[in-house]
This record gives C-alpha cells, structure tokens and sequence, in this order.
C-alpha cells in the first residue's frame, strides 16, 4: 500500500473522527423547542429577559434588553412618555434614584438610561451606542448576566456540560496520537525530518482539538426550562391572538404594565421593539444633549473632498501643483507638434493639432485658476483659524496608513462630529488620530480647526461626559460572570480589598513631567487600547505628541517586566526597592510593584532627569490613591 | 383568433372571481378568529369574576366573626353577589348589564374593605388579610382581563366596519361585541402622560 495514504488515512481518521463526534455532541445537545402550552395571560413568575432566553431557544437576543427597560419602565421605575403621535418621539424619564432589588442586568439598562439622562430625561432613540467595541461589551455582559440568572433558576444550563467535553478532549487526545503516527511514519521514510515532529503534531493537534472543544457553544434546555418555556409560549400565543398588542408603543406600559415587556420579550410588540434599540446608533443622525436639552443632529462624513482633512503643507503642494500644470499646458501647449512635426508651429498648416492645442489651451487656464482658486482658499483657511466648543457627538476612525506587512495599518485621521450648538447639521471634522485618545462621545470639547479644509488642529476636552458615568461599578463582577459562563475561570481569588489602581497619572504630574523635560506637557491620557501593562501617555501640549510613557505592572508581570529590564542597566541607588536606567528608558520597583519610563519623540535623548522622575514616583507608590495629574505646564 | 380572446376573457375572469373567492374565504376567516379572540378574552373575564365569586363568601364569614352588627354592609355584599351571578347566569344579560352588576359588586366590597379599618382585630387577622390579598389580586387580573376584551372588541369592530370586510362581514353574520365599560373601574383611574 502506497505509505502516503497510510500517512492521509490516519489525519483523516484522527481529525475527521473528531469533528464528528464534536458534529454529534452538538445535534444531541441542541436546546429543544418546546410546545406552547394552552393559550392565556397568565404571567409567571420569571423576569422578561429570562422569558426571552427561553422562548428564543436559550439564546439571549437584544429582545432581552429591551424587555428588560419596558419591564423597569412597567414595575414604575422609568416612566415612558410620548409627546406626540410617533413613538419614536417617547422620552425615557428617571423616576427612583438608586432602586435597590434589581437583578444585575437591569440595574445594567437603568444605569445606561441614568448614564445618558440629562435632567432625568433622555429620548428613547438615543439610548443606542456610538462606539461599536462598548456595544459589544455590554451587551456581552448583558448576556452573561442573563444566563447566570436563568441557571439559578435552573432553566438553562451550558450546552456541552462536563462529560461531553470531558469526552471531546479525551477524543482529542486519540486524534492527536493517530495524527502524530502519521507523522512518524512519515519521519520515517524521510531521513531528514526533525525526529520531533509526531510529538510537535500530537501536540498542536491535541490542542487545538482540545481547545474547540472547551470553547463555549451556548446554552441549552433543562426539563425544569422546558415546562417554564411552554407557559410563556402559551403567553405568546394569546398575545398573538390580539393583534392590536402588536401596535403598542412602548408608552403604552403605562396601561399594560409588565404584559409590554414580556411580550417584547416573547417577540410579539412590533412597534415597541422597532422603537427600542440599545444596541449600535445611527451615525448619520445622533442626538446631542448640548445646552441642556436634546436635539437630533444631522451628521455628514465627507469621503471625496479633495481637500478633507490635509494639512497647510499638502494644501499648498497641491495649489502649486495645479498652478504648474496649469501654466505648462498654456504657455508649451504647442510643443508636442513642433516635436513630432519638426515644423516651427508658426508655419506648419492647420491640422489635428489645433484642436489638441486649443483643448490643452483651456485645460491649463483651468487649472490655473483652479489652483489659484485653492492657492488663496488655504490662505485664507490658515489666516482664519477658528476655536469652537460643542459636544462630541461621534468619533470614529476614517484613514489608516500601512505599516507594512506584518503590522496592522495605523489610524491617520478620524472622523469627529461636533455639535456647537448652532444647527441641527453638521460636518464631521477630520482629526489626526493621535488627538482621538482625548475624546469620547458625550464629552465637551474645545477645538482649534480650519474651516475649509476642516482640520482639527488642537482638542481639549472641557467636561468628561457620559462615557466616564457609564463605567460601570459591576463591570468587574460581570467579567468574572462571563468567565465562568463560558467556563474559563481561574480558581475565586479569595476576597480581599483590592488596593488602588495605579497608573502613569497618579505617579506623575504633568508639571514634574514638564519640569524634567524642559517641554510643556498635557494631563496624561490613559492609552485607550488594552494593553499588558497599564500605559499612561504624556503628551505635548502643541501637537499632542507622546514625549513620555508611564508603565505600570504588578504581579507576575511586574517580574518578569523588572527581570527582562534590570538585566543590562545601570543601577541607580537609594530609590524604592531598587531602580534602574538605560538608555531612554529608566525603571524602579517598589513593593512589588515595577515602574518604567521610556522617553518618545521629542523626549528622547532627556536622560538626566530620569532619575528624579523615578523618585517621584517611587514616592507616590506607596500611596497611590491620589491622582498626581494636574494641567498642561512647563 | 375569436375563440383565443374568449379564452382570454374567461381566463381574466375566472382569475378575478379565484381571487375574490380568496380574498373572501381569508376575510372570513379572519372575522370568525378575532370572534373567537373575543370569546376566549370574554372567558378569560368569567373565570376572574367566578373566582371572585368564589372569595366573597368566606371574606363575609370572617368579617361577621369580627363585626358581627355590621349586617348592613354584609347584606349589601351578599346581595351584590348574588345579582352579579344571576346576571352572569342568566344568559339573557349583555356585557353592559354584567359589568353594571360587577361594579356594584366591587363598590360594596369597597365599603366592606372600608368597614376593616374601624375594626383593628379584623385588620389584623391573617384570614381576612390573605382574602384581601387574594381579592386584590383577583381585581388586577380582572382588569388586565378587560383590557384584553376590549382590546380584542376593538379589533372586531374595526374589521367589521371598515371596507371592503364589511362586506363579509354583512353577509356572515358579525355583530361588534359590546365593550366592557366600568362605570367606576376595577382600578383606580390610569394616569396617561402623553
């Protein structure tokens, strides 16, 4: 028998048994799809988002959130109000500061309606989200939080519980052995291969396999879920039957109390879900809060303006560059005749070229006017520089350079839709992606911009707003939810206070960062990607460059951070517990916590006052709850 | 080239009457289900009312063993219970005449209810509290029950009086159903703020 499909048989048996059984496990674990019970308006006892895991089949969809804000809205503790005729018109209104007794996705939805409430008030359309990654975490967490409350119940439970995947792995271990044959069967009739490779396929194979099946496939029934399932499928059917319960607004709870929620959770208001939506906002038509009141604000993202975004520099290459093809095209417009002719235009007869001459003629006094035209525009744009203030109303990333091709491409500009306040139009602003890490959505900003090019030149944030009042207190406690949801949690830490968190901002101020390195230096700004280590950017006041950045690790990762870095510096005695420095970069370590500097940009080559900047923050480790960041300075 | 656009004719006008023999049998059917939806909401009232029914006697029996010379207001509520279920019984009463006689009912439970108060030991009984608690919850079933009628009233009405169901509806038979209309309401009065 030909030994290569020995070698083929063997991964096919191996890995294509595996996917099998991994197939057979997921049609033997399929959540069921009870029958509905006898129709009628009984209401049980469970939640409406529990009630739409089951009727969805133990799947939360986005009916649950919204179920879960009418049901707050039906237990009176929003209040739905609708001015007018178009349920798209109902206002969202507090009512109980700080309810106790919510279960933890509902306190979730009330928290997001407190977060975005001005007054207490806050239209209905604009409980949605404006950044696409916080969306996705809430509702994540929302989720999570839904089905840990279905499982005390014990209506649900995960979908390959213990011994499906006790037995998934065990599979995959006999999948990795026979692929690891294979490999040493091949090893064996090639000499030259490394004589570990069976047990690098058996192991990559293993894995692999092992790892699929502990990864998390949803939830499914439990007979207890299915009887529960069947009453609320019973509910569905008698609201079916009433076809004008399907029209209600969502103001309507203030009539049909809980029957609105569970009947948005059952899938059966029409009107009142396609008026709620907490999930990703519209980014042509967002709703500001600035001044006080709420406003729809229409909002335009230029894509093909030719000047959108450029800087002075690459305005007025442009301008130039128009004008010099301009003026080549009129005053040489004759010369390709002379050149393919040879005959002194003046006398050779009249022909082709004349059309051509007269075309190129007209196309250089075009393009010299036009460039004229753009020429005295930037002039004009750079002589007229404007600061506005207004609310964000939308960040989002528009141009990203390559990096080549092992590294993503690195945002270059962003979009910024800012509403001041004058109209209920506007143009997004075209932002260097550096000042992105300064704003978020809901906050006040003060912005330095050229009108005709609408580059932002500077950005300050005036007041923090309501993405800061939305950093939820639970969100910890949600993440470890989610963990032992999927089934990914650790061991429970024991339950200890934790000590503060530190990072760059309360270690050192922008005026000791400024002192020290002779350049004025804004209030640091967390780095708003995740990141091993906590990173703090201090930047330049001018063009927010980063001179300076902060990083903090504690744990295991502040050891080995500490053993990699302390290996090759240069020992600075008496800071901490002990201190280093080498090249740009400097580092102290301080009760298990380890500090490290690295100079950037313009801060490169500022080495001699490293050593005083670890002091400071080697003095501020030991008590660092307070925040050491103040305003920009020298 | 004749016999052809004969064809045709017939064809086109054999598709409009299967159309309108469609549309028809749909309408109908339509009616008879919301008709239907009526009558399971109406049930659903009756088996509340019933269960109401079911409380009253007890509910006296214990107040009688508190305030005994109270005799009046038990009369009236025995009395109110007794013409609510004949007019529930009597088969010859419309909606209109059971829910006067329901809401006179749930006016003299109100006075009894109102009577506890001056009697503190009746108050504090546990009997008489879980039959109030239980009346109590019995009343909001009632109302949400009446909602869902009128709700399904509502939509009958609509079908039967618009055009062109109408039309179906002249010829099956269809009556709108009465609502149930509460001169003082089961419930306190809903604050709507539009």
């Amino acid at each position: 028998m030909d030994p290569r499909l020995i070698d083929t048989g063997l991964i096919v048996l191996g890995i294509g048994g595996w996917l099998l059984a991994y197939g057979v496990a997921l049609l033997l674990t399929r959540p069921a799809s009870p029958r509905p019970g006898p129709a009628g308006p009984d209401l049980g006892s469970e939640p409406p988002a529990v009630v739409s895991l089951l009727a969805n089949r133990w799947e939360v969809t986005e009916d649950a959130a919204e179920a879960s804000l009418l049901d707050l809205a039906g237990r009176r503790y929003l209040e739905l109000r609708q001015p007018g005729d178009d349920p798209r018109q109902t206002t969202v209104h507090l009512r109980t500061p700080g309810p106790a007794g919510l279960r933890a996705y509902e306190r979730r939805v009330l928290d997001r309606v407190g977060a975005l409430a001005v007054g207490g008030v806050v239209p209905v359309t604009a409980l949605t989200f404006r950044d696409e990654r916080q969306a996705k975490q809430w509702a994540k967490r929302l989720r999570a939080e839904v089905v840990a409350e279905a499982r005390t119940l014990g209506l649900s439970r995960r979908r390959f519980g213990p011994a499906v995947v006790s037995s998934l792995i065990a599979l995959a271990f006999v999948a990795g052995a026979l692929v690891a044959a294979a490999a040493g069967h091949y090893a064996l009739r090639s000499p030259d291969e490394d004589a570990g490779l069976p047990f690098i396929a058996f192991l990559f194979t293993s894995l692999a396999l092992a790892g699929a099946a502990g990864r998390y496939t949803g939830e499914r029934d439990t007979p207890a879920g299915r009887d529960v399932a069947a009453r609320w499928l019973g509910l569905r059917e008698w609201l079916r039957g009433h076809e004008e319960f399907a029209a209600l607004p969502p103001a309507s709870t203030t009539v049909w109390d809980r029957y609105l929620a569970y009947g948005a959770a059952l899938g059966v208001t029409r009107v009142a879900s396609e008026v709620l939506d907490l999930g990703m906002g519209n980014r042509r038509l967002v709703w500001s809060s600035y001044g006080g009141g709420w406003r729809r604000v229409r909002v335009r993202y230029p894509r093909f303006w030719s000047r959108y975004g450029l800087t002075a520099q690459h305005l007025i290459t442009r301008s130039l560059l128009y004008l010099g093809t301009g003026l080549l095209l009129v005053l040489y417009r004759d010369r390709p005749r002379q050149w393919l002719t040879g005959l002194d235009p003046e006398l050779a007869p009249p022909g082709p070229f004349d059309v051509a001459e007269r075309v190129g003629g007209v196309l250089g006094v075009l393009l010299l006017g036009y460039g004229g035209y753009r020429l005295i525009r930037t002039l004009i744009d750079l002589a007229t520089e404007r600061t506005i203030t207004g609310e964000v109303l939308w960040v989002e990333e528009w141009r990203s350079a390559s990096r080549g091709q092992d590294s993503p491409p690195e945002p270059v500009l962003h979009y910024l839709a800012v509403d001041d306040g004058t109209a209920d139009r506007t143009t997004a602003w075209a932002m260097p992606s550096p000042l992105r890490w300064g704003c978020h959505d809901g906050d006040t900003v003060t912005v330095r911009v050229r009108r005709w090019s609408r580059r932002v030149l500077n950005l300050q944030v005036v007041t923090a707003g309501r993405r800061n009042r939305m950093e939820s207190t639970m969100d910890d406690a949600a993440d470890q939810m989610i963990a032992v949801t999927m089934g990914t949690a650790g061991p429970r830490l024991p339950d200890v206070k934790r000590p503060p968190r530190v990072t760059g901002a309360t270690l050192l101020t922008a005026e000791e960062v400024g002192q020290a390195l002779g350049i004025p230096v804004r209030t640091p700004e967390a780095s708003p990607v995740p990141m091993p280590l906590g990173t703090t950017y201090f930047t330049t006041v001018d063009k927010n460059r980063a001179v300076l950045v902060v990083q903090v690790a504690q744990g295991a990762t502040g050891d080995f951070t500490w053993r990699m870095n302390s290996r090759r510096g240069t020992a600075v005695p008496g800071i901490a517990d002990g201190a280093y420095t080498r090249g740009d970069r400097a580092m102290v370590r301080s009760a298990g916590t380890t500090v490290l500097l690295t100079l950037l940009g313009k801060g490169k080559g500022r080495r001699q006052h490293l050593p005083w900047l670890l002091t400071q923050a080697a003095g501020r480790l030991a008590a660092p709850a307070t925040p050491a960041a103040g305003g920009a300075a020298v | 080239m004749d016999n052809f656009g004969l064809l045709v004719t017939l064809g086109a006008v054999a598709l409009v009457l299967i159309l309108l023999i469609g549309w028809a049998i749909s309408t109908y059917n339509r009616l008879v289900r919301q008709r239907n939806q009526v009558k399971a909401s109406w049930a659903q009232i009756d088996v509340q009312l019933k269960r109401r029914y079911d409380l009253i006697p007890n509910l006296v029996e214990t107040v009688k063993g508190y305030a005994a010379h109270e005799r009046g207001t038990l009369d009236a509520v025995v009395a109110a219970r007794g013409a609510a279920m004949a007019a529930a019984g009597g088969g010859a009463s419309g909606v209109a005449d059971r829910a006067e006689a329901e809401h006179l009912l749930t006016q003299a439970l109100g006075r009894l209810f109102a009577l506890a108060e001056a009697y503190p030991d009746l108050k504090a009984s546990h009997n008489f509290a879980a039959l109030q608690s239980e009346l109590a919850n019995t009343e909001d079933k009632i109302a949400y029950a009446r909602q869902f009628y009128n709700s399904a009233v509502q939509t009958l009405t609509n079908s039967i009086q618009s055009f062109p169901s109408s039309l179906i509806a002249g010829m099956g038979g269809f009556r709108p159903p009465d609502y149930y209309e509460v001169a003082g309401g089961e419930r306190g009065p809903v604050q709507v703020r539009f």
